[in-house]
């Protein structure tokens, strides 16, 4: 898929068959422009860069790598995203360092960008350094007629966060992804009160976003893709006519919905992560939905890793993933059907897919 | 002239697509696999001979001067080495190195860009270049090959048609029949890792064969496989060569080159004849940003013949080659390395005595037939 | 006296198990514990190593669990195999020692050496249960 000039193209109803760059420009535009009351637009999505300090002012060059390129892919982009939004764990032990190289390479991006708290950021200090950098954890904005929220979705139980000897052990416990010692992710109480709060007083019928790096949903507990309280938030967003979470953390692609709520995940920049039914010891809730990403090449230092951007229309996300050296891939939302969808491998998995 | 001549009678398994043989025939090189034909274009003695001789045609260049084998010279490992990139018509200058014709027929696509996806179609390309044989139609190509009694007697019995109706399709399929005996193998390294002879490396090749596949990381694209070693995955990467020509308004570039080609624009005069154009590698081709600077692995058989090296020409020996790589992708260490290099290239801390045995190794790659072309051995 | 040392000794020996005595080379579940004990150990080991930012002098500080939680995605049941970056079949010890030498920035192991022997029983027992299928892609 060309980067540049295909990127509005949408599509909309039986998806059988038809791939987008079939369809000409002028028809999408056409066929969604008047009747939707929030505006189209783009804004793009980076996440997951683990940038890993070694020593000194040196960091793990394969990390860097993956978030220059996308920091450098996603600067030519033709016509411009409205704004980034980039959805957690820039740093891999919350280091300062780590932080500040990760925001560095983010600087070159010529965009406005959102951040979201993943848990490789936090656990060192709470979030102390990171909210110094950034500003507030959980926060919400409006963009062309759409609510956006951000949470902090990584938290835990604070029985387990004061157990530690310090704030380098819990990091380094919660960075191990199947560490059997560390602790389920939630958004907690004060940040529902927050968002129940928030969306009072938004009317029903404005699209809501919301970024979050847990999944807002019990996928599998070995590598917490998992939010404990992730029911008490799809409730939350329950009365409205279209939301949407975008979610990290998971390093995969993967998409599901649950009632009036779409879900997406992003790819990250840094590494892939094998789909949970990779581990044969446990049992695991994918999305059903969700086809598998394609592994073209595992020896490949980007093989699915990338990023993405995200056409917002008629309120509801149409996901481009952008992966070196692989086909791009779109999970756009079909209206008849009421789901996502992917728009390049609807029916039968390719070998590389069938293989993870 | 000296040329590598072996007719393969390979056997075709029916297919609508390409396909081979799975045995090694008694002619494949050794250390190559079989050779792929397609179904619709069977190497026969009649097509050779024809491909030879427009090959070597310099009628079919606007001065009467340049001929395929004009860049792709038998003497000089079919590339025109030691020009950096080559001389059409005119003298004048492209952008870009002559890579060899020697076992391009295992290409999976065609040029730095892999802008053709086979020999046929590849062949078609410089007839029409400015910088190359400078024709604006290939209309000039077919008057000559009709005309001529010695041509019009190979197209009789190449295609078994009047030699009145042919057409640029017999052309490039003659072409690219002659092209498909130019394999080799049996180098050295090949006689090593393939025929059991401990003896036909030297001791500093063998030390460099190491190199090669574990400290150099060359092997990750410079494939070298079980029954056979091609030097090459096939894909394209962006090595940080150049690239700090365009670095500087990157997206503009990549904008505007993309409108052009939404409007339609004839990608292989750009390429060309505008060097900012050349230096987006495969991005001018396909559109993708992950391609952007990218540029086809070349294969490293009889890259000692075949200097300078790069997409450009701008690495005048394999010494600069190794220390280019050394250095993480920088000509001179602590050189900027744009953003859409490969991520695999990283510095590589080789030693001195590494990097000859290195320069031997790969030394080992030429085959017999060409070990006396091109940059004489010392 | 002789005959009350047999008998000794073969009284000792039904007290000790409470059964026929064991012939010298038979196991009993007693060395299979001991046996499985070593093992497990081991496995701890390979675990350790496979979360061990200094395995192979790594220069970067990657661990493999970084990629491969719980030692998913390395597949050891489909070993020995031909793997396509390295253009020939080999065992799962060469695979590990490509990964050390390439995302880790490390030094490959010896394939005897105690250390490659844990970290294949870490993913092995990770993995068990799953049908060999060697040679799938």
């Amino acid at each position: 898929m060309s980067g540049i000039l295909n990127r509005r193209l949408l599509l909309k109803g039986s998806l059988a068959g038809i791939t987008a760059s079939c369809l000409p420009l002028s028809l999408i535009k056409l066929s969604f422009g008047a009747t939707a009351p929030a505006k189209d637009f783009t804004f793009a999505y980076i996440s997951d860069s683990h940038i890993q300090h070694i020593r000194g002012k040196e960091f793990v060059r394969n990390w860097d790598r993956g978030l220059i390129r996308a920091v450098a892919e996603c600067n030519l982009m033709s016509p411009k995203p409205d704004f980034v939004v980039y959805g957690g764990d820039i740093a891999q032990l919350a280091l300062p360092q780590e932080i500040d190289h990760g925001l560095e390479i983010m600087s070159r991006l010529n965009y406005k960008t959102h951040y979201v708290m993943g848990e490789h950021d936090f656990y060192l200090d709470m979030g102390e350094y990171w909210e110094r950098q950034l500003g507030p954890q959980w926060y919400s904005f409006d963009h062309k007629g759409v609510h956006f929220v951000v949470l902090n979705s990584i938290l835990t139980y604070d029985k387990w966060v004061n157990k530690w000897a310090s704030g380098a052990e819990r990091m380094g416990v919660m960075a191990g992804l199947d560490d059997p010692r560390g602790s389920p992710f939630m958004v907690g109480e004060e940040q529902r009160r927050w968002l129940a709060k928030d969306l009072a007083a938004i009317n029903k019928s404005t699209p809501i976003v919301l970024f979050s790096h847990s999944p807002i949903q019990k996928i599998f507990k070995n590598w917490n893709f998992w939010t404990e309280d992730a029911e008490e938030i799809q409730a939350l967003l329950g009365p409205f006519e279209n939301a949407t979470v975008l979610y990290g953390h998971v390093h995969q692609i993967q998409y599901n919905q649950i009632g009036n709520i779409t879900f997406h995940s992003a790819m990250a920049t840094a590494w892939p992560w094998p789909y949970p039914e990779s581990y044969a010891q446990a049992d695991n809730a994918l999305p059903v939905l969700t086809v598998p990403m394609n592994r073209a090449d595992p020896f490949f230092e980007r093989d699915a890793t990338g990023w993405q951007f995200v056409d917002v229309w008629s309120g509801k996300a149409s996901v481009n993933y952008s992966l070196p050296q692989n086909t791009s891939r779109t999970v756009a939302y079909d209206f008849e059907a009421g789901r996502p969808v992917d728009t390049k491998y609807p029916q039968s998995l390719l070998a590389p897919q069938d293989h993870y | 002239m000296k040329r590598a001549y072996c007719i393969l009678s390979a056997t075709l398994i029916s297919s609508a697509l390409l396909v081979t043989n799975g045995a090694l025939s008694a002619d494949t090189p050794l250390g190559l696999p079989p050779l792929i034909v397609p179904v619709d274009n069977e190497i026969t003695e009649a097509k050779v001979a024809l491909g030879t001789k427009l090959f070597e045609d310099s009628r079919f260049s606007s001065t009467g001067e340049v001929s395929c084998a004009t860049c792709h010279d038998s003497d000089s490992g079919f590339t025109d080495s030691p020009k950096v990139v080559s001389e059409g018509i005119h003298q004048l200058t492209g952008t870009r190195n002559a890579p060899t014709v020697i076992n391009a027929a295992y290409m999976k696509l065609q040029f730095w860009d892999g802008r053709e996806p086979d020999l046929e179609s590849q062949s078609a390309q410089p007839f029409l270049n400015p910088v190359e044989m400078g024709l604006t139609s290939h209309e000039p190509i077919l008057e000559v090959v009709r005309n001529d009694r010695a041509y019009r007697r190979m197209v009789r019995r190449a295609f078994s048609i009047d030699p009145d109706d042919v057409t640029m399709d017999h052309v490039q399929k003659a072409i690219a029949s002659f092209e498909r005996t130019i394999i080799s193998g049996n180098s050295p390294f090949d006689r090593y890792r393939y025929g059991g002879d401990e003896t036909a490396m030297s001791e500093a090749a063998i030390r460099g064969l190491e190199v090669f596949e574990d400290d150099g990381r060359c092997v990750s694209c410079h494939t070298i496989s079980q029954s056979f070693a091609l030097f090459t995955d096939g894909k394209f990467h962006n090595l940080n060569v150049s690239f700090d020509r365009i670095s500087e308004g990157i997206g503009n570039l990549t904008q505007a080159y993309s409108e052009r080609r939404e409007a339609g624009t004839n990608l292989n005069v750009d390429v060309l004849t505008e060097a900012d154009v050349s230096e987006l590698g495969r991005f001018a081709v396909t559109g993708e940003w992950t391609d952007t600077g990218a540029f086809k692995t070349s294969t490293l058989r009889n890259i000692e013949v075949t200097a300078p090296y790069m997409h450009d020409g701008s690495q005048e020996t394999l010494e600069d080659v190794v220390d280019f790589y050394n250095n993480g992708g920088a000509v001179n260490e602590g050189d900027p390395i744009n953003d859409f290099q490969s991520s695999g290239i990283r510095p590589l801390d080789l030693t001195d005595q590494q990097k000859l045995d290195l320069v031997e190794f790969m030394k080992a790659l030429t085959s017999p037939e060409y070990a006396s072309s091109g940059i004489a051995e010392d | 006296m002789k005959h009350n040392l047999t008998l000794f000794l073969i009284f000792s020996v039904f007290s000790f198990h409470g059964v026929p005595a064991a012939v010298a080379d038979e196991f009993t579940q007693e060395d299979i514990d001991v046996w499985q004990a070593e093992y497990m150990a081991v496995v701890q080991k390979g675990r350790d190593l496979f979360t061990d930012p200094a395995l192979g002098n790594s220069e970067n500080g990657v661990i493999c669990g970084q990629c491969h939680p719980n030692g998913a995605n390395t597949h050891p049941e489909t070993y020995p195999k031909f793997q396509k970056q390295i253009g020939r079949v080999i065992g799962l010890w060469e695979m590990v020692n490509w990964c050390l030498r390439n995302p880790l920035e490390a030094e490959p192991l010896d394939a005897a050496s105690p250390d490659m022997t844990a970290i294949i029983a870490y993913m092995a027992h990770e993995r068990r249960g799953v049908p060999l299928e060697p040679g799938k892609h």
